[in-house]
């Protein structure tokens, strides 16, 4: 039933059949959806709240695992492996597969321990490697002009997009495959959103990216493929302009006029 | 071996030690329960309740003086906290609000409740058992109540704000004054919460024993004299378990066992009371 | 009218609490003056307690209050810390809500129930174990410490709960394991709660007495052991109270009540005004 397009170019992730249940709950938040990825692009997530999106989003680095009692099925394969299997190191995983998530969360910490973090995690110590790979991580997230004078200072100081800036500086420090963006500008100002935004299009050169919004112009803007959920299905998947403009599904075409939301 | 893999070693070995170190607190606090409990019930009989202190090795010897002395000590610091704690709440949340003053003495009452209760027996001996020259219920229960005022005035404090302002607002648009506002709307919305606050505060002072050690003192007999001493479980119990007589020592279990219940129920009934009013 | 009369009232009770507390301190100074002027510094400084020679030195039952509590604060902390840890980061919710009902339970008890506990069953197997009397510096810190870690271990519970999920799950997400983002992220951010928490527990334990009282040993000497019997303020107080029979005698009792309640304000002050500030009400 759902239109899913087939995608010509490598996939960075593949979900298939995969099924989703929380704790205690008698059906499924996410039934059988198939959904493949396309690498070094961006995908976006829309969908009436509760359809089901960040707990997808949620499922690629295994998030969910953090509350004890949920139960996954079906597949989603990363670099030829089925990632859901039990016995997945999830802290490999992570590395591999970075998230940003609703709020700026700078930890209570310097700015360049903030970055270092995941590097350290990884074992580096050598400060020369350190210093080196914080800096890059911070340019590539267009903030060291702003913070490379005050890097010792406590992160709490930043203003709400320049943590957030800082949080993908620290998400990409350690050279990710995938980054999951959940909702990244839903606290932040207009032009903090802008800033965002314009960083999350220059990022696809060297991750793949999915992000999930609630603003449909924000997926309209930045994202190549636009997936649309409703009830915990994947309704349709398809290239964004196409998706917008020309909708194969009559549910996509209600929700993206604006006739329930 | 990697960083990762030492990373994930420290982890099984800190969390390790967190379980162990639950697992000892448990250990030790289920101890102290079981004692409580075999001790206790092997201890309980109906001579307790029939008869009053004896001296050791007679078999007519129970706790009825201090059970009924305890219920008069409660009951009376009841009588004169609750009503003092519950208005001093009042004028906090209704007429002090944010003011320095009503921050000052909700500070200052906050400190009064984490206090060494060993003191207010101390200065309640000095205002009251030394100009009248003897040990008194009266001493005992105002000692009580001074501990008991600052828990029922947080509590009171905390459940009155809770009660939402478009409330008195509407009673206000009806030409009330603010005394029967406050009465007939705002304590009502705050019935359960200043309850269990209540109860919470009766069972605090009711395991008290250090106030009650110079104030109200201790008597082996059935009294209801407020101008005497009075024999109260904490105090009987600890005097009976310092001896050296084992059937007191039993009877001084018996005391610790009856009183645990009694606080423990209160706690029960407060927290039921408070749960069942947030369903509503 | 009526509506003046009830504000009045609840006007007068409130400020009842603070002509109590300023009311304590003035009674307990006057009657402490007369050791203050007999012994001046000394009675904070010299050991010797005679009352046969009408000589007062509160300086063993200071040092018995600071040892006690130190010594259980040892014990205590890390276990208490331990045990918030496992309460808010590893304990599944049935476990989480056994121990809720277990540290209800706890707090139901009296704390002379913990010194009869104390003197009954844990004095006898340090007596075996390291011989000489049971009672004395390590039975009465370690009932000290018992008595005060169920408090301890759910008001530090308290303070790391306050970590934001969101912080957690962003350290997760770099593949952070939980000691990781416990010691990095819980710890660091909670850190004043934490430590205030800890301090308001201590200063709970100074004033404790009736959990100590049986196992202490009420012996007015400074202790050459951990194992020696010794005193604390509040154990000095409640064995001697009613036997003083000189003025002197009740007025240097007066005295180290006052210390005791000055002690406590102090460790409770710092835990509630420096620590606990921002978490304490919205």
């Amino acid at each position: 039933m759902a239109s899913i397009i087939d995608i010509k170019t490598e996939c960075a992730l593949h979900v298939r059949d995969f099924e989703f249940t929380y704790k205690g709950a008698t059906a499924p938040s996410l039934k059988k959806v198939t959904m493949p990825i396309a690498k070094h692009s961006i995908t976006a997530l829309i969908g009436p709240s509760g359809c089901g999106k960040t707990t997808l989003l949620r499922s690629f680095n295994r998030m969910h695992d953090l509350y004890p009692g949920n139960t996954y099925a079906g597949e989603i394969s990363f670099e030829g492996r089925n990632i859901l299997d039990p016995k997945e190191d999830l802290i490999h995983l992570r590395t591999k597969i970075g998230m940003i998530f609703q709020k700026p969360t700078a930890f209570p910490m310097s700015i360049f321990d903030n970055v270092a973090y995941g590097l350290r995690l990884q074992g580096i110590k050598n400060k020369t490697e350190l210093e080196g790979r914080v800096e890059k991580a911070l340019e590539d997230a267009a903030i060291w002009k702003e913070v490379k004078d005050r890097l010792k200072h406590d992160a709490n100081g930043l203003s709400g997009g320049q943590q957030q800036r800082l949080c993908i500086a620290r998400a990409i420090a350690v050279e990710p495959e995938v980054l999951l963006f959940d909702e990244p500008t839903s606290a932040l100002d207009p032009i903090s959103t802008q800033g965002i935004e314009r960083l999350v299009i220059e990022l696809k050169e060297k991750v793949s990216i999915i992000i999930v919004t609630h603003n449909m112009q924000q997926a309209a803007r930045v994202s190549d493929y636009t997936g649309f959920m409703y009830l915990g299905e994947l309704i349709e998947l398809g290239e964004t302009e196409n998706l917008f403009v020309t909708p194969k599904e009559k549910l996509t075409q209600e929700y993206i006029t604006g006739k329930f939301g | 071996m990697t960083a990762v893999q030492k990373r994930i070693i420290m982890n099984r070995i800190a969390l390790g030690f967190s379980t162990l170190s639950a697992i000892i607190a448990l250990a030790f606090l289920f101890w102290i329960l079981a004692v409580l409990v075999m001790k206790g019930v092997n201890a309980l009989n109906w001579n307790i309740f029939i008869f009053e202190g004896a001296p050791p090795g007679y078999a007519e010897s129970g706790l009825k003086h201090a059970l009924v002395g305890q219920l008069i000590l409660v009951g009376l610091a009841t009588g004169i906290g609750v009503p003092l704690g519950i208005l001093a709440g009042t004028y906090l949340s209704e007429y002090g609000k944010n003011s320095k003053l009503a921050h000052t003495i909700r500070d200052i009452s906050d400190i009064m409740m984490s206090s060494p209760s060993i003191v207010i027996g101390a200065f309640v001996y000095a205002i009251i058992v030394m100009p009248m020259g003897h040990f008194s219920a009266w001493a005992g229960a105002i000692a009580l109540a001074i501990i008991m005022i600052p828990i029922i005035l947080r509590t009171t404090d905390d459940m009155l704000q809770l009660v939402p302002q478009t409330l008195r607002e509407a009673a206000f648009a009806l030409g009330a004054p603010k005394y029967k506002v406050i009465l007939s709307v705002v304590y009502r919305g705050a019935k359960a919460g200043i309850l269990t606050g209540v109860l919470l505060g009766i069972a605090r002072v009711a395991g008290e024993t250090a106030p009650l050690l110079f104030t109200s003192f201790n008597d082996n007999f059935f009294t209801t004299d407020l101008n005497e001493a009075m024999p109260s479980l904490t105090v009987t119990m600890f005097n009976y378990a310092i001896s050296p007589y084992e059937d007191w020592q039993q009877l001084g279990w018996a005391a610790a066992f009856i009183l645990s219940l009694f606080i423990l129920g209160l706690n029960i009934v407060g927290r039921l009371i408070l749960f069942a009013g947030k369903r509503k | 009218m009526i509506d003046k009369l009830f504000f009045n009232f609840t006007r007068f009770s409130a400020f009842l609490i603070l002509v109590i507390v300023a009311w304590i301190f003035v009674v307990l100074f006057n009657h402490s003056l007369e050791a203050m002027h007999a012994f001046g510094l000394d009675f904070i400084t010299q050991d010797q307690w005679a009352p046969n020679l009408n000589k007062f030195g509160a300086y063993a039952a200071i040092l018995g209050s600071v040892l006690s509590t130190t010594l259980a604060m040892i014990l205590a902390v890390p276990v208490a810390i331990g045990v918030a840890i496992f309460l808010s980061e590893i304990a599944h919710d049935k476990i989480k809500s056994f121990f809720g009902i277990s540290v209800e339970l706890l707090a139901a008890i009296p704390s002379v129930i913990y010194g009869m506990w104390g003197l009954f069953y844990f004095v006898p197997i340090i007596r075996d174990v390291f011989g000489g009397m049971g009672i004395g510096l390590l039975a009465a810190g370690i009932v000290l410490a018992i008595m005060i870690l169920p408090f301890m271990a759910a008001v530090t519970r308290d303070a790391m709960n306050t970590t934001p999920d969101i912080l957690k799950e962003s350290a997760y997400a770099l593949g952070g394991t939980q000691w990781d983002v416990i010691k990095d992220v819980i710890i660091p951010y909670a850190k004043a709660g934490i430590i205030g928490s800890l301090i308001l527990a201590l200063g709970r334990a100074i004033g404790e007495t009736m959990a100590v009282t049986f196992v202490m040993g009420n012996v007015h000497k400074v202790p050459t052991s951990i194992l020696s019997p010794m005193t604390s303020i509040p154990v000095t107080l409640a064995n001697e109270f009613t036997e003083a029979d000189s003025s002197l005698y009740f007025s240097s009792l007066f005295g180290l009540a006052l210390t005791l309640l000055v002690m406590s304000f102090i460790v409770i002050a710092i835990a509630k005004f420096y620590f606990l500030r921002k978490t304490r009400r919205a």
